[in-house]
């Protein structure tokens, strides 16, 4: 069984909801309400960790609720990986269709070079400093699923758009032109955040030991890999999204051997 | 314009607020009336994403459904009652205003949804607002013939 089909389906439904949620909320059907930085469904609240915490940093006041809130997607982080990102979050789906169509035209760019797992959580550290320093929730202006979604509702509820959508333009055109998948890889602060909730038992891309066998050294799990990872090292990068592209590559190639899988 | 901004019902004092809204645009998404907007760039950078209301555009009706969906809670919960709402308080611009130069109007009177109380007629049957009784919501403001608003809703004191 391939993954990608099934992830494709996850991110139109994600899609299909981002857009479904005001439609309904506008004609007063409002079981579910929110965007990508947080939503009701019912009674059940669910909010982005990161910006979650931001309330707290921002005014040194802990909102139980809020950060209870945030408790699931965590979770689900720490259970998963960050899965939000690979198969749910809509800049992603912009990323990766702006990344086929920039290949196919022959766009040169590059992946950036060097170790830059650690990277990103500078990038993720300052902008929570400058929430800690100003009192201001930088990384909501900086969430770019939630830019989306919350456009996307002004659109349905006012005809117009805002230009925090420039956000998104610049992150597909230095994408484009750039680094290749720069924003989910190295700079969206939600995703960083969300790599933090990892354990040794967190889901993840494993060469399984009795694999090693099966594996003939193609490299078509690295070249399927949009964020550049190598998923035959030993232990893959964290800003690996469980896309599961490697997994399907690598199926491809070496039928049901399956040195490539996902492991707990 | 006033520096600060119409918060929908509830909002907390502007300095929290803007520390502690978490921008997710869901009160927007509650307004039956689409009155809540939400921010743009173009409204500032530390503006940007949360809730305003544009009273003349359209006011605030005071359904509170808003209130409760807030997950920031920086829409106060224990705001229940619209008599408990202190968006703002209505200002007469006397010089605008159709009744205090002389015509017979009393479009704000008519529509304030705290009939009689916020705003009542005076000995001569003009308008006056009562500060301690108007929450704001700007329905007078949205409603008032002359151009600009002859009533107009000063936001509450950052304080």
């Amino acid at each position: 069984m391939k993954i990608t089909p099934i992830r494709r389906t996850v991110q139109v439904l994600s899609l299909a909801c981002m857009v479904a949620v005001p439609l309904l909320n506008s004609r007063g059907i409002s079981a579910v309400s929110g965007s990508f930085y947080s939503v009701g469904i019912g009674p059940l609240l669910l909010t982005d960790p990161l910006i979650a915490i931001q309330p707290l940093l921002a005014t040194m006041t802990i909102d139980t609720t809020l950060l209870a809130s945030a408790l699931i997607p965590a979770g689900f982080a720490l259970v998963f990986g960050r899965v939000f990102c690979g198969w749910v979050c809509p800049q992603n789906i912009l990323s990766e269709l702006f990344d086929a169509v920039g290949r196919r035209l022959g766009l040169t760019c590059f992946f950036a070079p060097g170790p830059v797992s650690p990277a990103r959580y500078v990038v993720l550290a300052v902008i929570l400093a400058i929430t800690l320093l100003y009192g201001f929730p930088l990384a909501s202006l900086l969430s770019a699923p939630g830019i989306i979604s919350v456009q996307t509702a002004r659109l349905i509820y006012e005809g117009t758009v805002g230009l925090e959508l420039a956000l998104i333009g610049i992150v597909i055109l230095a994408e484009l032109f750039l680094v290749r998948r720069v924003w989910c890889n190295y700079l969206c602060p939600v995703g960083s955040m969300l790599s933090l909730f990892r354990s040794k038992r967190t889901m993840r891309v494993v060469m399984a030991e009795e694999g090693e066998h099966a594996c003939i050294h193609c490299r078509e799990c690295a070249k399927a890999c949009q964020l550049g990872l190598n998923p035959m090292g030993r232990e893959i990068a964290s800003q690996c999204h469980n896309c599961g592209a490697c997994i399907d590559a690598c199926r491809e190639m070496t039928g049901e051997r399956k040195p490539l899988s996902f492991r707990f | 314009m006033s520096k600060y901004f119409l918060r929908p019902p509830g909002a907390l004092p502007e300095a929290d607020f803007l520390g502690r809204c978490i921008r997710c645009g869901k009160c927007a998404l509650a307004c039956p009336y689409r009155a809540i907007r939400v921010a743009g760039l173009l409204d500032g950078l530390t503006i940007m994403g949360t809730p305003v209301i544009w009273a003349r555009q359209s006011p605030c009706y005071l359904c509170l459904k808003c209130v409760p969906v807030c997950p920031s809670g920086v829409l106060d919960n224990r705001v229940k009652k619209r008599e408990d709402v202190r968006m703002g308080t209505a200002r007469i611009n006397k010089k605008e205003c159709l009744t205090w130069q002389g015509t017979f109007c009393r479009s704000c009177y008519d529509h304030c949804p705290l009939f009689n109380e916020a705003i009542t007629m005076d000995s001569e049957l003009r308008p006056v607002v009562n500060e301690k009784k108007c929450v704001g919501c700007g329905i007078c403001e949205h409603v008032c013939p002359a151009d600009p608003a002859a009533i107009i809703v000063i936001p509450r004191d950052p304080g």
